[in-house]
Formats: structure tokens, C-alpha cells, sequence
């Protein structure tokens, strides 16, 4: 895949931006429009923008500068090991925070939320348990979307 | 007094279970696990021994609860006429596993043969106690899977595998018309007061009357007798479907000698038997009177033109469930004791039959007719047994088998007094007669390979090993004592079994005749004609041979090779149509299909009325911004290259997320925002793998267009008719919703809170599906082996996409954006 200076240049400015607002996006979702799967989504357009700009092996060779083999099959990389893994672990994320409060004698995927006063800069912080289970579906979309994009962009 | 549970219970899992050893007994025992099998049959048959006094006296029901939320339990039903073809299966059984180590001898995958024959047993003695209908469907095709394993036993033999089929085939299709005779039959029970339970078979028994009269008030009499018709006809090899009968001979001889006997085609025999009280009428004694008595002549028939010795007895046993059928086919008192009596009758000497044409295959080397006679010299023994049963299964007083006979000549004869039935009053029992004369006709060819003279080409035989001639030995002195002194066995359980199927039970007499009357007259004339006959024997089987010859269509097995290898034929071009590996072929399909339903269920459900498209009212900057959406939609499809179209099909995601903005769904427009934005990275990615766009025929783009056109119209609808039903103002839901999100989930976005709080057992569900995309995904792309995935960016997008459902319709217009190209 060729790609231009330009494309490349605005890639390195506008990924750092996706990343941010897409965390920002999916931490605020409890109280704003956001989430864990707008945020996961978000992050891997941020990806997938990486991908379109420095190509599909830009990843291990020039961020984990590591050798790649070209001739490998897709499924077998290990950058596609790695994204199999996030949803793996999203899923499993998920369903554990759901088993927790079997624990305090609620039903399974009972939410609950605690509030923190007179924390420094935010002054007000309120977390709430669903945050686990969030997280949970946006390591499942992350992990599932950029899976799928790296086995077919591979193509 | 009422039934053991316990007992019950281990005479029908005690099979099961050592069915499930067998692996680890076959380790210890190797080709002895047979005797093995011949204890548990045995045990089996003392447990139910031990309910006899229970049965003939105070039959009830017992109960293991199954599942009690829809009322389904395993309700075992103790009367006389379930023990005596429960005692019959485990009975024989046990001769059939003496019989099997010496018989088997040396083959391989015995322990497969013995697990499947223990299953087979335990199914039989299920289908004979069970009163729960869901129960007794559930053995019933428990039986024909056994009996698939054990016809097949030789798995390497292709006629072996064709038998198995068939049998299968044949056996739970009717299984499955069955089943929905059971469904008819408790959608009516719920209604009958004195039946408290819709699948209790037994309390709809005690009630035969309301039962029946409810079932005709539903009008779903002949439907239901119909249907059961069908079930039990299949099962027991009656006519056009009595075809798989004789191929099933492919199986091991004391696979057949079960199978034939006591067990797997006695079933629809005994069903009949046992819902015949709820049935009987006039419609039944049509119904069955007729189908009975036409497989009983056309089998007997087919048995003359028999070659080999155990398609002669396959004939004949079909033949005999077509006598049993028809017996219980005639309403009157006759009918029952003419059923239940040679149900014995029939077991006893078949299965010796059987195992004795296993003794002769064994020794002899061959199984055709021609090939064999004079045997009497060289197994002596043999041809004792082989006189009595032959003799009993001709009908020839005073065996055993002449009474039932007698009986049914009897009912025949009777059947024109209890119902007026016109020209079949007459008709009955003369092709009673006339069937007749044919078993009297091959049951002689049978006895005559003992006698005669001896052919040149047959080599040395001598008598078989005791275990062999025991079984047969045992079961021709029964047969023996029945003939001797018919009244013991009427005291014992054949009255009882009467009881229960009869509907106006009464004491049963049965013995030699001694003045003449109709039937004696009839049986006369069957046996007469039967032996002036025999000196024309093979005349008679070469011209019966000739008429499938001439005209294949004649024959049921023509019909079915033509019905499966067609089904076969269509199904493997239909494959090829529609599994052809392109996944535009796949998605056409999907798509299609998913259109055709959902607009048809429209269709059928609501009326959609062009009178709810008037009040749209829309402010003016959601109108503009649909409008440039419509703009877009019609530039995708005349757009010339492929990122035009990519552009404009963003362009028409974008808008669509500007309405929802508009339309105050801010996490919606967000969610449309990033899945377009993402969509369109990933299009400008696979761009260079697509073919430049190429001059397609004018079918494949009129099909695309009708197909976009279906999606389209389906979108649309669906959309019409999910947002007509909005109530006025805000429902309780969403009220609950509002008012919980903050002190209970502790958010202000309500969606959220509700996708991972209120719902979050949804989302989770959501999670597996985009996981399980991924790994399809994964494994497509691993597995490919080349075609063409242009579309399957799009088309796993789309699945993600679907994940969430509030979505959907912004799935139609990228599936529509996806056919289009």
C-alpha cells in the first residue's frame, strides 16, 4: 500500500487525538453520551488509521521493533495474538464483574457506584462498578474489531 | 397395591446402564459379555416378573418427575398388555444373548453390537411401560437409532449401510408423525377434566369415552388416528411402507430374530393395542381392518416370491404385524384377543424361526432356498423345533398359532354385525382367506428345507453347538405348551393384555373346534387350498417374481430408491446453488431469506395501511438533512468507481447521525458517528485488493436490484410498523428508567446505565456475538482457499453492527449499500 507524506504526517498528529477522546469517551459514559463501546470503536479507528498510513507491520517493527516474518499466516501473528487476547480477556473481564456480586449476596451483574469527595483537581469523583463491566465490552470491541481488521487488511 | 417405582425403574434403566459398561465388561469378558448381557436381560425380566400379580389384578401408574414445568414425568404404566411385551422383550432377550457369543463368533466391533442390542432392549421395555407420551416417544426413537446401529452392524457393507438407512428413514419419519399426533392428542387432553395431566397416556385411558368425544369435538379425530396410523404403520413394516422390513435381514441373524420377534416392529403393533380403547370406531376398523389385512396378503405374497430364508421370514413377519394390526382393527371382543393373543403366538415361534434360519446359515453356508433341503438328516434337532414353529406360524391345529388365527377369522366375520360397513363385510374375510392360503404356502417352504432330498451342491453339515439349538429349543417348547393347553396361556396374560385393549372386556375361550362354524370353515379352506397348492410352489413363486420385473413401479422399495436418490439429486444441485463458497451466493441468500420471512410476517400479522404515512411531521432541518441522505443513497449506486462510492455511502452514514443528533439521541449519533468513520477506514484499507468495478450481465444486476429493493421495503416497514406503535408520551419503562438511572445506577446517561446496568446481562450477550464475529472471522480467513471476500468487511461490520439492535436499520442501508455492488 503507497501512501503519501501527508496522509502519514496527519496520521502521527490526529492518532494521539482519537486515543485521548476515545478514553475520554469511554470513561465519562456513565454521565455523558459515550462508553465502552463507542470508546472501543473509537480506538480502533484510531488503529485502523495506523494501519492505512504506515502499513499492516508497522506495528511490531516500528513500535515493538521487532523482525517480521512476511510470510506468515495472519492468524498466526503475534500482534493478532495479542488483539485475540484483549477480547478474550474483555469477555472474561466482563463476566467476572458480573460474578462478583454473587459474592455479596446480589444477583449476578448487580451495579453499584461509590462516590469519592475532595479529590485534588476533580474536587467530586463518582465510580461506579459498572466501570469493570464497561471495560469489559470495550476490551471485547477493541480486541474483536482490530482482530478482524488485521486478519482481512492482511489479505 | 400399586407398582414398585424401584422395580420398574431398574427393569428399564438396568439395559441403559449396562449398556454404558459394555466397553469395560467387553475388556473382562471379551466375547463372553454376551452371557453377560443374557443376565441383565434376565434380570430385567424377574423385575418385571415381579409386578405380574400387580398387573393382572390392580394396574396403576408410577412416576419419576421428569419435568415438572411443562407436567412431563416418567410415568410408568404397569398393566397386563405393557407386561407381557415388556416380559416378551426382555424374555426373548435373553435367549437372543445365550444366542449371540457362539452365533458371533469371531466377528469384530462386538462390543459396539452388544452396548447396542442392551440399548435396543432397554428402549422396548421403555416404549411397553411408559405412560407419559413425551416418554414413549422418546424410547420409541430411541428403538429405531438402536436398531440404525445394529442393522449396520456390518459398517463396511454398502447393502449393510443401505438397510440401516432405510430403516432409519422409514422408522423415525414415522416417529415424527407420531409426535405430532402427541401434541394433537394433548392440546385435547388439557380440556378432558378427568385427565389431569396433557402427556398422561394412562389417565387417558381410564377415560376412553372423553377422550374420544372431546377429540371429535375438536375435530381432530381423524386427524390424530391418522397420524398415529402413520407412526405405528411405519414402525411395523405395514404396507407401502413395509419395504424396510426384509432388507433389514442385512443385520447379524439374532439382531433379526429380536428385531422381528419380540421387539422394534411389535411396537406400532402394541401402541395400536394400547391406544385402541381412546381410538376404536368406526373410521378405526376401516382404517386398520383394511391396511392390516392388505399387508398381511400382499407380505405373504411377497414371502412366496422370497429367495433367501431370511427375506422368507422378513415377508412373513410383516405378513403376521398386518394380521395383529388388523385384529385389532376389528371393534369387536375378537379383535383384541385375536391382537394380544398372537402378539405371543408370534414371538415365540419367529424368533425360534429366526434363530433356526441362523443355525442353518451357520452350518450350511448359504441362505437360499433352492440351495438347501433334506436337512432332517443332519440336524435332527433342528428340524423338530423347526416342525413345531413352521407348523404353528402356518396356522395348522392345533399350534399355537392356528387360535389367533381362529380369532381372526372370527372378528372378520363379526365385523359387518357391529358396524355397517357394506361390501367389506364379505371382503374381509375372504382376503383373510386368501392371505392365508399364501402363509400356509411359504411356512411350508420353510419346513421343506428339512425335507425333500438333499441338493448335490450342499456341503457337510452337522448339528450346531448346544447354546445354539437352546434358544430356539426353549422358545418351540413354549410355542408347544401354548398349543397343548391354549386356556394356560389366557389365564396367565393374555387375558389381562385383552383387558386392556378391548373395550368391553370379557372372559376369553379359546381351543380346538369341536363343531363347525364360519371360521373353522374358513381355516379349512386356507389350509386345503394352502396344500393342494404346494406341488405348484415354484410355478407359483416365478410368476408372483415376474411382476416387479415387468413393471418396477410396483414395488415400494422402487419407490423408495426413487424418492431418496431424487431427494439426494435435488439436494446436492440445491447445494451447489447455494454453497458455492462465493459469499455474494451467501449473502444473496441471507438476505433474501431474511426479507422473505420478515415480510410475509408482516404480511400475516398486521395489515400495513399507506393510511398511517399521513401527519409525518418532521421540522425542516431533519427533512434536509434526509433529503441529502436520499441525495447520497441514489449517488452510491450510480457512482463509477469505488471510492466514489465509499465517499457517498459515508456520506449518507453521516447524515443519518446528524438526524439522530437532531432528534436528541446523542450516544446514538456518537455510536453512527465512530462506526461510519471506522467503516470508511476500513473500506479505504481493502480498496486495493478489489477488482476494478467490470461490466456485469443484465440478470446479475436486475437480481441486485430486486434484492435491494426486498432489503429496502423490509427496512422500511419494519421501520413504519416499530415507530406506529410508539405510545403517546412516555411508557412505564422508560419512566422507571428516568427516574432509577442516577440513585440506583449512578449515572446521568441513561443509555449506559441501562446497556450496563439495568440490561447489562444484554450487553453481555451483545459481547459474545462480536467476540464469536471475531473468531468467525479468524477461522473463514484461515480456512479460505480463494473466492472472493470483497464483501466481507462489510458483511462482518454489519454483524457487529446488528450486535446493536438499535441500530438495525442503519444495517439495512449498508446491507443494501453491500448488495449493491
Amino acid at each position: 500500500m503507497t501512501t503519501t507524506v501527508i496522509m502519514r504526517t496527519t496520521a502521527r498528529v490526529i492518532v494521539p487525538i482519537i486515543l485521548v477522546v476515545s478514553i475520554s469517551l469511554f470513561v465519562e459514559g456513565h454521565n455523558l453520551p459515550g462508553g465502552g463501546f463507542i470508546g472501543g470503536v473509537l480506538t480502533t479507528t484510531a488503529f485502523a488509521i495506523v494501519y492505512l498510513a504506515f502499513g499492516l507491520d508497522f506495528l511490531e517493527r516500528g513500535v515493538l521493533g521487532r523482525d517480521v516474518d512476511p510470510g506468515k499466516e495472519p492468524s498466526r501473528d503475534r500482534v493478532v495474538v495479542a488483539y485475540r487476547r484483549v477480547f478474550e480477556y474483555g469477555l472474561a473481564i466482563a463476566v467476572v464483574s458480573g460474578l462478583v456480586p454473587l459474592l455479596f449476596g446480589r444477583a449476578f451483574l448487580t451495579q453499584t457506584f461509590w462516590e469519592f469527595e475532595g479529590v485534588p483537581i476533580y474536587h467530586h469523583v463518582e465510580v461506579a462498578s459498572a466501570l469493570a463491566f464497561d471495560f469489559g465490552v470495550y476490551c471485547v470491541v477493541v480486541g474483536g474489531l482490530l482482530t478482524i481488521l488485521s486478519v482481512v487488511g492482511a489479505e | 397395591m400399586s407398582p414398585d417405582l424401584a422395580m420398574v425403574v431398574a427393569a428399564v434403566a438396568l439395559p441403559f446402564v449396562a449398556a454404558g459398561l459394555t466397553p469395560l465388561l467387553f475388556r473382562l469378558l471379551d466375547e463372553r459379555t454376551g452371557y453377560a448381557g443374557a443376565l441383565v436381560a434376565m434380570t430385567s425380566f424377574a423385575l418385571l416378573a415381579s409386578q405380574y400379580s400387580v398387573a393382572t389384578t390392580s394396574p396403576g401408574t408410577v412416576a419419576l418427575a421428569w419435568i415438572p414445568s411443562i407436567d412431563v414425568a416418567l410415568r410408568f404404566y404397569v398393566d397386563g398388555w405393557g407386561l407381557l411385551f415388556a416380559l416378551l422383550a426382555s424374555g426373548i432377550g435373553t435367549l437372543i444373548f445365550l444366542y449371540s457369543p457362539a452365533y458371533m463368533h469371531g466377528e469384530s466391533h462386538l462390543a459396539r453390537f452388544y452396548a447396542a442390542l442392551l440399548a435396543f432392549m432397554g428402549s422396548i421395555i421403555g416404549v411397553a411401560l411408559a405412560a407419559d407420551l413425551i416418554a414413549i416417544f422418546l424410547f420409541w426413537e430411541l428403538t429405531s437409532l438402536a436398531s440404525f446401529v445394529l442393522i449396520g452392524h456390518y459398517t463396511d457393507d454398502d447393502s449393510s449401510q443401505y438397510a440401516a438407512r432405510m430403516a432409519m428413514l422409514v422408522t423415525v419419519g414415522g416417529g415424527l408423525f407420531l409426535l405430532v399426533g402427541f401434541i394433537l392428542l394433548s392440546i385435547v387432553a388439557v380440556d378432558v377434566p378427568a385427565v389431569e395431566s396433557a402427556y398422561n397416556l394412562a389417565a387417558m385411558l381410564e377415560n376412553p369415552d372423553a377422550m374420544q368425544s372431546a377429540l371429535r369435538d375438536r375435530g381432530l379425530f381423524v386427524p390424530v388416528l391418522g397420524l398415529l396410523a402413520i407412526g405405528a404403520g411405519s414402525k411395523s413394516a405395514q404396507v407401502p411402507l413395509h419395504f424396510w422390513l426384509p432388507n433389514a435381514m442385512a443385520a447379524p441373524t439374532p439382531v433379526s430374530a429380536f428385531l422381528h420377534s419380540a421387539t422394534m416392529v411389535k411396537v406400532g403393533v402394541y401402541f395400536v393395542g394400547r391406544v385402541r380403547p381412546i381410538l376404536v370406531g368406526e373410521e378405526w376398523l376401516i382404517l386398520f381392518a383394511t391396511l392390516g389385512l392388505t399387508t398381511m396378503t400382499v407380505c405373504a405374497i411377497l414371502a412366496v416370491a422370497a429367495t433367501d430364508i431370511k427375506e422368507l421370514l422378513a415377508y412373513s413377519t410383516a405378513s403376521h404385524l398386518g394380521l395383529m394390526i388388523a385384529g385389532f382393527g376389528f371393534t369387536s371382543i375378537y379383535g383384541a384377543e385375536t391382537g394380544v393373543f398372537h402378539l405371543l403366538n408370534h414371538a415365540l415361534f419367529k424368533a425360534a424361526l429366526f434363530l433356526v434360519a441362523g443355525i442353518v446359515a451357520h452350518e450350511a453356508g448359504t441362505r437360499r432356498i433352492d440351495a438347501l433341503g433334506g436337512l432332517r438328516h443332519d440336524l435332527p434337532v433342528t428340524a423338530a423345533i423347526t416342525t413345531i414353529v413352521a407348523l404353528s406360524m402356518a396356522g395348522i391345529p392345533p399350534f399355537n398359532g392356528f387360535y389367533s388365527k381362529e380369532l381372526l377369522f372370527e372378528a372378520a366375520v363379526e365385523a359387518s354385525h357391529y358396524h355397517d360397513i357394506g361390501a367389506l363385510g364379505w371382503l374381509y374375510p375372504a382376503v383373510a382367506v386368501f392371505g392365508s392360503i399364501f402363509t400356509v404356502l411359504y411356512s411350508l417352504r420353510f419346513l421343506g428345507l428339512f425335507f425333500g432330498s438333499r441338493p448335490d451342491g450342499l456341503g457337510d453339515v452337522h448339528e450346531p453347538s448346544i447354546m445354539l439349538i437352546l434358544p430356539p429349543a426353549v422358545l418351540a417348547a413354549l410355542a408347544a405348551v401354548v398349543s397343548v393347553d391354549p386356556q394356560l396361556a389366557v389365564r396367565v396374560i393374555v387375558q389381562s393384555g385383552v383387558d386392556a385393549t378391548a373395550t368391553d372386556p370379557e372372559a376369553m375361550h379359546v381351543g380346538l373346534p369341536t363343531s363347525y362354524s364360519t371360521p373353522v370353515g374358513m381355516s379349512a379352506i386356507a389350509i386345503g387350498v394352502g396344500f393342494a397348492a404346494y406341488p405348484f410352489y415354484d410355478r407359483i413363486h416365478d410368476a408372483i417374481r415376474s411382476v416387479p420385473a415387468a413393471s418396477p413401479p410396483v414395488s415400494a422399495n422402487w419407490w423408495y430408491d426413487a424418492v431418496v436418490g431424487n431427494l439426494t439429486g435435488v439436494g446436492s444441485w440445491l447445494g451447489s446453488r447455494v454453497h458455492n463458497g462465493l459469499l455474494r451466493t451467501y449473502a444473496t441468500w441471507t438476505l433474501a431469506a431474511t426479507s422473505a420471512f420478515a415480510l410475509v410476517g408482516f404480511a400475516a400479522t398486521v395489515a400495513v395501511a399507506p393510511a398511517d404515512l399521513v401527519g409525518v411531521d418532521a421540522t425542516p432541518a431533519i427533512a434536509l438533512v434526509l433529503a441529502v441522505a436520499v441525495v447520497a443513497a441514489l449517488a452510491v449506486v450510480t457512482s463509477d468507481s469505488h471510492v466514489a462510492g465509499i465517499l457517498t455511502l459515508s456520506i449518507l452514514g453521516f447524515m443519518i447521525a446528524i438526524f439522530y443528533i437532531l432528534a436528541s439521541a446523542p450516544d446514538l449519533a456518537l455510536t453512527q458517528l465512530v462506526v461510519e468513520t471506522l467503516l470508511l477506514v476500513i473500506f479505504l484499507l481493502v480498496i486495493e485488493e478489489i477488482p476494478e468495478y467490470y461490466e456485469v450481465d443484465l440478470g446479475r444486476v436486475a437480481r441486485d436490484a430486486v434484492l435491494s429493493v426486498a432489503v429496502g421495503a423490509t427496512v422500511f416497514v419494519t421501520v413504519l410498523l416499530t415507530t406506529d406503535a410508539s405510545p403517546e408520551g412516555s411508557t412505564d419503562v422508560a419512566r422507571y428508567y428516568a427516574e432509577n438511572a442516577v440513585p440506583e445506577g449512578g449515572g446521568t446517561n441513561i443509555v449506559n446505565v441501562i446497556l450496563v446496568d439495568f440490561r447489562g446481562f444484554d450487553t453481555l450477550g451483545e459481547l459474545v456475538v462480536v467476540a464469536l464475529a471475531a473468531i468467525s472471522i479468524l477461522t473463514l480467513i484461515v480456512m479460505r482457499s480463494g473466492g472472493g471476500d470483497e464483501t466481507g468487511t462489510d458483511d462482518t461490520r454489519a454483524d457487529d453492527v446488528t450486535a446493536d439492535d438499535t441500530r438495525a436499520d442503519e444495517t439495512g442501508i449498508d446491507d443494501t449499500g453491500g448488495a449493491d455492488r
